[in-house]
């Protein structure tokens, strides 16, 4: 890693930690939605590069909301602690459910993934002691008390947190662990590579960072609901963000949040019903013709017209 | 060619051919095995919870045509289509369509979904699948998965995602046997579940065609070499699975609320059942379905249990991949 | 002293037996050839010690200690290594970073130990360039890298599967002396090869497989004139 690299992160960090000082509340609040869609975003991409994919993200985004929600009304600890024990249940579920599974990959890895939002949507509902059943729960006062500034502190911390893990995954030696496991698991095995522990713990990890991410916005708005907190949408933008912006890589679901996360605002107001379409034809087209990626197109693009 | 076809199905081109016939042998133990514990389940139940067995076996007759074209997708072209369910739900809306504008009985709608939906299988294939065919699973799985949340976003542009049911006077059709009364018109499932069964198997083993299919799946470079148009074959059996479960939409239609989402479910449930059965085992795909169907239907007649009949599929296949794992030599 | 021995090693697929009765070893610090006709199972007899299949029915010891239960990657841990046939290189990662990956997790080293152990390595075989793309590689180097990576997990016993595969006479005769270099720094070999010059000049003994069983054990001069062994097809000499 170049010594300039941290340097320039903290810049930026600081750069958009001042934002609230001259943006007005509306464009907080997209800035809210941007950051908690990169944070999702990147979890998925990390899991991605060790070649296994996850459906999942609705629901252990569902899972950490839901735990801080209720930690939060049962114990009354500081709405911050909440998230944070979110995140940590959704990540040790994660541990439990991907020793369970991570024996086979690939699809069956992918569809047992796809049903756990379905599954906790429903363990949700039945339980409507514990959890407000179908209806869910609200919290009589959004975190910070809805204070915009703080709001956006919040979920900025969690995506920097995201930014963070990717990049460390990416100059440590986990990195070399994901591109050998993806490209051939036999060879990373004779490697000396314990495959199964690395994915198991990389699941629970980028599972924690979803529950983080829920926890967060459970908090933000105030409620929790069997529909609403394990919604499809938490799993498909992000995934339409990582490909559009490049996969394998921590400034791919960047670029791809902040592009479609823009997008996304003023699809919402065009066409309230059914705007969700443009993320799956997103999906699709990258698969076809761009599996790169904006930022992996243009990084050949440079290395191409570059000095080499 | 049918000699060098079954041949092919031997496995007579550098693989091995004992191991096909000792997996084939097992595979009939493991329907042997499945079937009798079905068969003690179903006597248990006609005595305890009748309601259980007719509704399961309904149920699972259900999801066993549900689940059947997509085994043919994955075993022969070799593509996981997670849309599977989006295409059923655009089955349903397009009989409910036919319905609206021309009062056409959803029943009467099965003819021109196979024809609709035959053509939709080939413009599917043709646009978009035949692309990822070599590629890596997890393009299929992407791909597919984007195809799905199209089909979805498309039902709710055109029908809203408010819950749409047709009052027909003939599916609340019920039969008495001496105090219990059950529904009649389910069993449309058990004949759709036979028939198609029965004729995949047919189309399979005895028409050339159909061999040929198989051999494709087997061993594409192999079915290559001895002429048979493979990519042809893709496009056939894709079509034909997109026709099958287009009508089999338009029969659900007939039973059920559809809604968008309607569809995603049974995509889930298909694939936990084919896994369960192992793939190319068609008729255990059935067994498998109808175990699920009496078991789900059981956890249902638990007052206080209902809702978590949902949660049962999900518990079989985390079974089944820590049961196969553990088979599994290969490390 | 044997470093590994194999008790009646089987493995069976299906219904076939791609191993049976494999009972060898390997002495200390010898160069053991493994030959026999294509489809023997000799890469099959590499894949089941090194721990990619576990054996159907006996077992394998390695320095004494019963490893025929061990994961793949504890065995590499133990010190057995091994190259592949079909080598695909990490995409997006250098040459050399390609070789890290075996010192990394081999023996666990960090990530500046590594990289040091990995530069040795390429240079001890002859790699130079090494923050070169790896798509511009010729046959050669494609399998000095290969070796590289297995060398860099620290192995006691290193399998080599068809090294000269492909390469032209001096080719050969380079990777010949590599072979040697890296014997002669205390690693016990076992050779797969198709080239008998290569076994002729390298091995101390081989073992020759057919349908996966062992029909002959012993130096090349012997084995290679014994009856079984020239009917189940020796292989082309080079």
């Amino acid at each position: 890693m170049k010594k300039s690299r941290p340097l320039l992160y903290l810049i930026v960090l600081v750069l958009l930690f001042t934002l609230p000082f001259y943006m007005g509340v509306y464009a907080l609040n997209v800035m809210d939605i941007i950051l908690i869609y990169m944070a999702l975003a990147l979890s998925w991409d990390m899991l991605l590069r060790s070649g296994q994919i996850s459906f999942g993200m609705a629901g252990f985004f569902g899972v950490g909301g839901y735990a801080a929600v209720l930690l939060f009304l049962n114990t009354g600890m500081h709405p911050l602690l909440s998230i944070v024990l979110g995140g940590l249940a959704a990540g040790g579920l994660a541990w439990l459910i991907g020793s369970a599974v991570l024996q086979l990959r690939g699809m069956y890895f992918a569809i047992v993934t796809l049903a756990l939002a379905e599954i906790f949507r429903v363990i949700v509902r039945n339980l409507p002691d514990l959890t407000g059943g179908p209806e869910g729960t609200v919290l009589s006062q959004a975190i910070f008390a809805g204070n915009s500034t703080y709001t956006y502190w919040l979920v900025l911390t969690a995506a920097a947190l995201s930014v963070i893990v990717s990049e460390v995954f990416r100059h440590s030696r986990i990195h070399f662990a994901l591109t050998s496991i993806r490209n051939d698991e036999i060879v990373a095995k004779s490697s000396g590579i314990d495959v199964f522990k690395y994915l198991v713990f990389l699941f629970a990890v980028t599972s924690a960072i979803q529950g983080i991410t829920g926890g967060a916005y459970a908090h933000i708005y105030g409620f929790v609901s069997p529909e609403g907190s394990f919604s499809v949408d938490f799993t498909l933008l992000p995934i339409a963000m990582a490909l559009l912006g490049g996969m394998h890589s921590t400034w791919g679901p960047v670029v791809g949040a902040v592009v479609l996360g823009v997008v996304s605002e003023f699809l919402k107001l065009q066409i309230p019903y059914g705007h969700l379409m443009v993320y799956g034809i997103i999906i699709v087209v990258a698969i076809l013709f761009f599996p790169q990626g904006i930022v992996g197109t243009l990084g050949l693009k440079m290395k191409r017209t570059g000095s080499h | 060619m049918k000699a060098v076809i079954k041949n092919l199905r031997g496995g007579g081109l550098g693989e091995f051919p004992e191991s096909a016939m000792n997996l084939v042998s097992k595979l009939k133990q493991s329907n042997y095995q499945i079937s009798v514990i079905t068969a003690v389940l179903v006597v248990i139940l006609a005595f305890w919870k009748p309601h259980v067995l007719v509704e399961g076996l309904q149920r699972g007759c259900l999801y066993a045509v549900i689940a059947l074209p997509m085994a043919l997708i994955l075993g022969i072209v070799g593509i996981i289509n997670l849309a599977h369910g989006e295409y059923m739900m655009l089955g349903a809306y397009f009989a409910y369509w036919l319905n609206v504008y021309t009062g056409m009985d959803p029943l009467l709608a099965i003819l021109p979904a196979l024809a609709a939906f035959f053509l939709i299988g080939v413009a599917s294939y043709r646009a978009i699948i035949k692309y990822v065919l070599g590629t890596p699973e997890l393009n299929q799985l992407l791909l597919t998965f984007g195809l799905a949340m199209i089909l979805e976003q498309l039902a709710n542009l055109l029908w809203t995602s408010r819950p749409i049911k047709l009052p027909l006077p003939y599916v609340s059709s019920s039969a008495t046997i001496g105090s219990f009364t059950f529904g009649t018109y389910e069993f449309i499932y058990v004949g759709a579940a036979i028939l198609v069964l029965a004729g995949l198997l047919l189309f399979l083993k005895r028409t050339p065609t159909g061999q040929a299919a198989l051999a494709v799946g087997q061993n594409p470079r192999g079915a290559k070499l001895v002429g048979i148009h493979v990519d042809r074959t893709y496009l056939l059996i894709f079509s034909l699975s997109i026709a099958l479960i287009g009508a089999l939409g338009a029969i659900f239609m007939t039973r059920h609320s559809i809604f968008p989402l309607v569809g995603a479910p049974f995509t889930m449930k298909s694939f936990c059942l084919i896994a369960m059965a192992g793939i190319g085992n068609l008729p255990g795909i059935l067994w498998c379905s109808l175990i699920l169907g009496l078991a789900e239907n059981f956890v249902l007649s638990f007052r206080g249990y209902a809702g978590w009949a949902d949660i049962l599929f999900f518990a079989l296949i985390v079974l089944v991949i820590m049961v196969r794992s553990r088979q599994r030599e290969v490390k | 002293m044997a470093i590994l021995r194999t008790e009646k090693l089987a493995r069976h697929f299906g219904g076939l037996a791609a191993l049976s009765g494999v009972s060898i070893e390997f002495r200390d610090n010898e160069i053991l050839g493994i030959i026999g006709p294509n489809g023997a199972g000799k890469t099959t007899l590499i894949n089941v010690i090194a721990g990619i299949y576990l054996p159907t029915e006996g077992k394998i010891f390695f320095e004494n200690q019963d490893v025929s239960k061990l994961p793949a990657h504890r065995r590499c841990h133990l010190g057995i290594g091994r190259t592949f046939q079909l080598v695909r290189p990490l995409p997006g990662l250098s040459l050399v970073e390609n070789v890290m990956v075996g010192s990394l997790f081999g023996k666990g080293l960090g990530k500046r130990d590594a990289r040091k152990k990995a530069e040795e390595l390429c240079a001890f075989l002859g790699l130079a360039d090494l923050s070169r793309d790896i798509t511009r590689m010729t046959a050669l180097e494609v399998k000095k890298m290969e070796i590289a990576h297995a060398l860099a997990t620290q192995p006691k016993l290193l399998f080599l599967d068809e090294v000269m595969a492909g390469l032209n006479s001096e080719e050969t005769m380079e990777m010949i002396d590599l072979v040697k270099k890296i014997h002669s720094q205390g690693i016990t070999i076992g050779i797969v090869e198709h080239v008998m010059r290569v076994i002729r000049e390298l091995t101390d003994r081989c073992v020759v497989l057919d349908w996966g069983e062992v029909i002959a054990e012993g130096p090349y001069g012997e084995v290679s004139n014994d009856s079984r062994v020239i009917t189940a097809y020796l292989g082309e000499e080079a």
